[in-house]
């Protein structure tokens, strides 16, 4: 059974979709938005700390559900079936707005230096770190549109190592917590560079929502007071209402269609019902993150295109990344919590780039809200596991402990991989993902100079005793919330999937807009890099479907 | 032929089945009930929390029917629930709490009249039963402020759903509609918000006939029912749990009233997270009413505030002006002197005066008055 | 609750216990004849016996008291099917050792007893047969780590009683929170 034919069938409604969506519908063209997920409310999860996306012990709030499970191939070669709950899933959350519904909400650009890492650096053995076919001055006026048009709030203009920006964003940070008062002169003492965090968080009323209420529950959860913005209440409900897109909801797309002729003609998926339907369209978009985009890509195989689409040099898949977080726990003699939401307010871009012994590096922040089972589930060594003593000292620092924190930007691996299981398939007969691979020994050189600067901060900043991360595990691949990298941004298609405009080397009418395409994935929290990819490879789509005289 | 047959002897056989079962069954039930005074009923029922907090709670004495009806209850929807229930029961699922829909809710609502009638009255003439579609149906909030999950927090916190679920279109241009348009005429704010029928108490004993006048730290306070209904549990919170904040002038700590009742005013009627006086729906009083308990002047059920100066005042003030006639909110809502905030410097602009009097317990004071 | 406290350890734990218990009772997702949805009595009392020294009680509840073991019990029927097996066995390992070692199932030892044996739970250090099923390092990690979620985790999925422990960690609940107004005019009284 088909459908009525479209301009553009998107597939993922996340940071990236939900963008291209409302950019496409707004340029007149008729858009379909898959998305496998629901839409979901607050009433949903009701901030329940234990079934949530950032602490996922009883579930993830937001999907994906068991009905969708992945192998997981450790260092050894051990091969397990994983449930969206384990870590080694490396989850990222199925509904509409995708992560943005409950993340954390960072607002980072990224820095010039991470779009020219190999210029910077130069090749790292055992890494394919490349540059960009892009430059930060390509994305500059869509970081820009990103930060307006979603949203962010915070003040980075005390950063001297940001890159250079046109606009200041259009929200000022919220008031400092305790935290952030006792971090920031601490750090100028240092001599670093604090600033306040760019967030997609309103800290006042903008763009007709109103201003974050401060509660403890944000990273991980849904915001009762939509000032968390996200695509699910900016950008897609921009694109409904143009009446030229039409989102639907629990749609599992099993496979990209394509023509004798080598180009796309629209995707088969399973809607609500079970129901395989088919939905032609004239381009179709992928934004399903990382793991998931490139499982499409691969799932889609054809006599033109047998190891799956996009895949003639055998790169869709690699180069799997996420961040190694690292860092340390500082431990106070005074009280350190205020009770004042969503915690994470202060940062240093000291250690982007420029440190000796290894490539780049990464921001270091102060930690969200730890809530309690958070607090008293912390394995770092160190700290008491159980009994009388676990009991006191979670009684006794849970108010009086800052934590900083941080991503590694890590090096891009090619046998760090995405593949498709030859055998294990989902709830409807699709072939999962399979995660191999292992670390770069860089990311561990990286997060073990990172954990000495943030003791070395909370140090200064008071702490009687700091206990750092320990050492990140080498074994198994990267991924996680912030998965990038395995439909890699490149201008030669031998070592590279899509083009500098997201379109994929050999299918003239196929795109792939996601973390997917960052070929490294900065020290930063991805997402306004996403977002602002999407409004630019949305702007070259619109503008070369004008020359073609479409619709 | 053998069809047509079966098909008679159904249309007999079922009348009859519906009579036998309608004089027997139901009234044998309903016996059956009542007469265990509920306690048959929890033998294989996930009710079993509930009717043990109900044992020994104040509303103790009243049957389980009451409230909830029972077999002989005049309304299919309630039988039809109850029966979708019993198979899911029989089906093996068995939740694991069980909470009270919409519905419920509001049905409860009357049954709490029959008894209460004085404070049914009086809340129903006060604010706090605002009706739904006053609530969220309201152009001059809907125009300026998105509607959003948060509003449920305070408003019709027992509704089964998201906002999405309650009101359409969810935007600031309208026009507004309830999803459920038999919601419009409910109170959003119901008896069950603060309180918790089955908690633990004793029955109350016929109030005096006369309350006394000193209302404030000094009445009897919190009645064991007191609880917030909290969305996010779906569970209530008791009021010695609830949290009383520490309120900030500025960088000045603010002395508030002891009374604990006020922990569920402050849910509701609640500072910004930097708990500044005055921020957010915050009504915490400074100046000369710097202290008090909400409930010094406001009735627990009504709100209402008309004539409670003179229970703590002596009708002409310090300077000699009745104090319901000086220019302040109380007198009228267009004066700028908050009653919640109104001090002394506000009409001696120009210093205020030191003043001797006596103290309630007639001895000799001589005092600055508060700023 | 804080009276109860006061009771001397044993009694506390088995007042606790039926309470608990009875809480659970008629929802069952095994029909074993004990009060609880999945734990048999025996087994129960021997979670408990772990569950209070993991989280004990002081100044302040323990895990017990907090209903711990109703949210193991609860989870088992839900979310942790899977480790239905894992607990059966490890709580069964755990008494055996006990035996093996005190004479004694672990509920009934002494204090300084039950935190020796589960120092050797927890360092693998657990006599061999018993634990052929499970191994009673990886038991202990997740009893110590379902132990956390109800102790410190949402009251509604059956553990952290009236939100003790976020009382304990002076954690107002629900937060008083207003929302920022500034997109309306202020009310002009109350």
């Amino acid at each position: 059974m088909s459908l009525k034919h479209v301009n553009a069938v998107i597939v993922g409604s996340g940071a990236g979709g939900g963008v291209v969506a409302k950019e496409l519908a707004e340029a007149g063209l008729s858009v379909v938005l898959l998305e496998r997920g629901k839409w979901f409310t607050p009433f949903d999860e009701r901030k329940d700390d234990l079934r949530n996306q950032r602490t996922c012990v009883l579930g993830n709030a937001f999907g994906p559900d068991e009905r969708n499970p992945r192998v997981y191939v450790d260092a050894s070669g051990h091969e397990r079936i994983v449930p969206p709950t384990y870590g080694a899933y490396s989850n990222n959350a199925a509904c509409v707005g995708g992560g943005t519904l409950s993340y954390g909400a960072m607002a980072w650009r990224f820095m010039e230096k991470d779009f020219r890492l190999r210029s910077t650096y130069g090749t790292v053995e055992g890494s394919t770190l490349d540059d960009w076919p892009i430059t930060y001055e390509d994305l500059e006026p869509y970081y820009e549109k990103a930060e307006w048009e979603i949203g962010v709030s915070g003040d980075d203009s005390n950063n001297i190592f940001r890159a250079p920006r046109k606009r200041p964003l259009p929200m000022p940070p919220l008031p400092p917590t305790r935290e952030h008062q006792i971090l920031k002169p601490a750090a100028q003492r240092l001599g670093l560079h604090p600033f306040d965090i760019p967030m997609l968080r309103n800290s006042i009323p903008y763009n007709g929502r109103g201003a974050c209420m401060r509660c403890r529950w944000c990273v991980g959860f849904a915001c009762e007071v939509d000032a968390k913005c996200g695509t699910h209440n900016t950008v897609i409900p921009t694109a409904i209402k143009t009446g030229n897109c039409d989102l639907r909801c629990e749609c599992i797309v099993r496979e990209i269609l394509t023509s004798d002729r080598g180009r796309a003609t629209g995707v088969a998926y399973y809607d609500s019902d079970g129901r395989l339907q088919e939905q032609s369209a004239d381009l179709v978009v992928v934004s399903c993150a990382a793991i998931e985009s490139a499982r499409l890509l691969l799932n889609s195989k054809s006599r033109l295109f047998p190891n799956g689409l996009g895949n003639r040099y055998d790169w869709v898949g690699r180069n799997l990344q996420g961040h190694a977080y690292t860092g340390a726990i500082g431990l106070f003699d005074r009280e350190t919590y205020d009770d004042l939401g969503p915690g994470a307010s202060i940062a240093v871009c000291d250690f982007n780039h420029g440190n000796s012994g290894f490539v780049s590096g990464g921001l270091l922040a102060n930690e969200f809200i730890r809530l309690p089972y958070q607090f008293a589930s912390r394995t770092t060594a160190g700290i008491p596991r159980w009994g009388a003593a676990h009991k006191n000292f979670v009684r006794r620092y849970y108010r009086s402990s800052i934590s900083v924190m941080g991503p590694m930007q890590e090096m891009p691996i090619f046998d760090s991989r995405v593949q498709v299981d030859p055998k294990v398939k989902d709830h409807w007969g699709i072939p999962v993902a399979r995660l191999s691979g292992h670390r770069h020994q860089n990311d561990l050189l990286g997060t073990n100079f990172m954990s000495a600067k943030a003791e070395a901060w909370l140090k200064e900043a008071g702490a009687a005793t700091v206990i750092r991360s320990g050492p990140i595990s080498l074994d198994g691949p990267s991924g996680g919330q912030h998965q990038a990298g395995t439909c890699r941004m490149g201008s030669d298609p031998k070592t590279s999937v899509v083009d500098k405009f997201c379109r994929v080397h050999d299918v003239d009418n196929l795109y792939v807009v996601d973390g997917s395409v960052h070929p490294n994935n900065g020290g930063f929290n991805p997402v306004l890099t996403i977002m602002a990819i999407a409004y630019y490879a949305s702007a070259n789509l619109v503008k070369t479907r004008k020359g073609m005289g479409a619709t | 032929m053998t069809n047509d047959r079966k098909f008679l002897r159904l249309r007999v056989i079922a009348p009859v089945l519906l009579i036998l079962f309608a004089t027997f069954l139901l009234p044998g039930a309903s016996l059956y009930y009542s007469y265990s005074g509920g306690k048959s009923c929890t033998k294989c029922h996930e009710i079993w929390q509930p009717y043990r907090d109900w044992h020994d709670s104040a509303h103790r004495n009243i049957a389980c029917s009451e409230c909830h009806g029972d077999v002989l209850t005049l309304d299919a929807g309630f039988h039809l629930k109850n029966i979708r229930q019993l198979a899911a029961h029989l089906r093996g699922k068995i939740p694991e709490q069980v909470r009270l829909k919409t519905d419920d809710v509001l049905q409860i609502e009357k049954r709490c009249a029959k008894c209460h009638r004085e404070e049914y009255a009086s809340w129903s003439a006060g604010p706090h039963s605002a009706s739904y579609a006053k609530i969220f149906l309201s152009k001059d909030h809907n125009t300026q402020t998105l509607l959003m999950d948060d509003c449920l927090r305070c408003h019709s916190m027992h509704f089964q759903g998201s906002i999405r679920d309650l009101v359409t279109p969810l935007n600031k241009e309208g026009p507004w509609r309830l999803t459920d348009s038999r919601l419009a005429d409910q109170p959003a704010i119901p008896c069950l918000t603060c309180h918790q029928m089955h908690r633990h108490g004793d029955p109350l004993a016929r109030p005096p006939a006369t309350k006394p006048d000193d209302a404030g730290p000094h009445e009897e306070l919190a009645r064991p029912s007191l609880a917030l209904f909290d969305r996010r549990e779906q569970d209530y919170v008791s009021l010695d749990r609830l949290p009383l904040p520490q309120m900030h002038e500025g960088t000045r700590l603010v002395k508030i009233s002891p009374d604990r009742r006020q922990a569920l005013c402050y849910q509701c009627h609640a500072p910004e997270a930097t708990a500044q006086v005055g921020s957010g729906d915050d009504r915490t009083p400074i100046g000369v009413h710097e202290g008090l308990s909400c409930f010094a002047c406001h009735e627990k059920h009504g709100q209402t505030t008309r004539a409670s100066c003179t229970t703590c005042h002596p009708q002409l003030s310090n300077c000699g002006i009745n104090v319901e006639t000086m220019d302040t909110t109380f007198k009228s809502l267009k004066s700028s002197h908050n009653v919640h905030t109104v001090k002394c410097i506000n009409c001696h602009t120009k210093g205020v005066p030191e003043k001797k009097g006596k103290n309630h317990e007639g001895q000799e004071v001589s005092r600055r008055n508060p700023a | 609750m804080q009276p109860s406290l006061r009771l001397n350890r044993r009694a506390f734990l088995q007042a606790a216990l039926t309470a608990a218990a009875a809480a659970g009772a008629g929802v069952a997702c095994s029909r074993n004849g004990s009060p609880w949805r999945f734990f048999t009595l025996d087994e129960a009392r021997a979670l408990a016996g772990m569950v209070d020294q993991i989280i004990p009680p002081d100044q302040d509840a323990g895990a017990v008291w907090a209903g711990v073991v109703n949210y193991i019990d609860r989870q088992l029927c839900g979310p942790y099917q899977t480790l239905q097996e894992t607990y059966r066995y490890g709580l069964e390992a755990v008494d055996q050792t006990s035996q093996s070692t005190y004479g004694k199932v672990f509920a009934d030892l002494e204090s300084h007893q039950q935190i020796e044996l589960l120092h050797r739970l927890e360092d693998g250090k657990a006599p061999g047969a018993a634990w052929k099923q499970v191994s009673s390092a990886e038991f202990f990690r997740y009893v110590v780590d379902h132990t956390m979620q109800g102790f410190y985790g949402d009251p509604r999925h059956g553990g952290n009683r009236e939100g003790v422990s976020w009382k304990m960690l002076n954690l107002p609940y629900p937060p008083i929170r207003g929302r920022v107004r500034s997109d309306l005019p202020k009310p002009r009284s109350g």
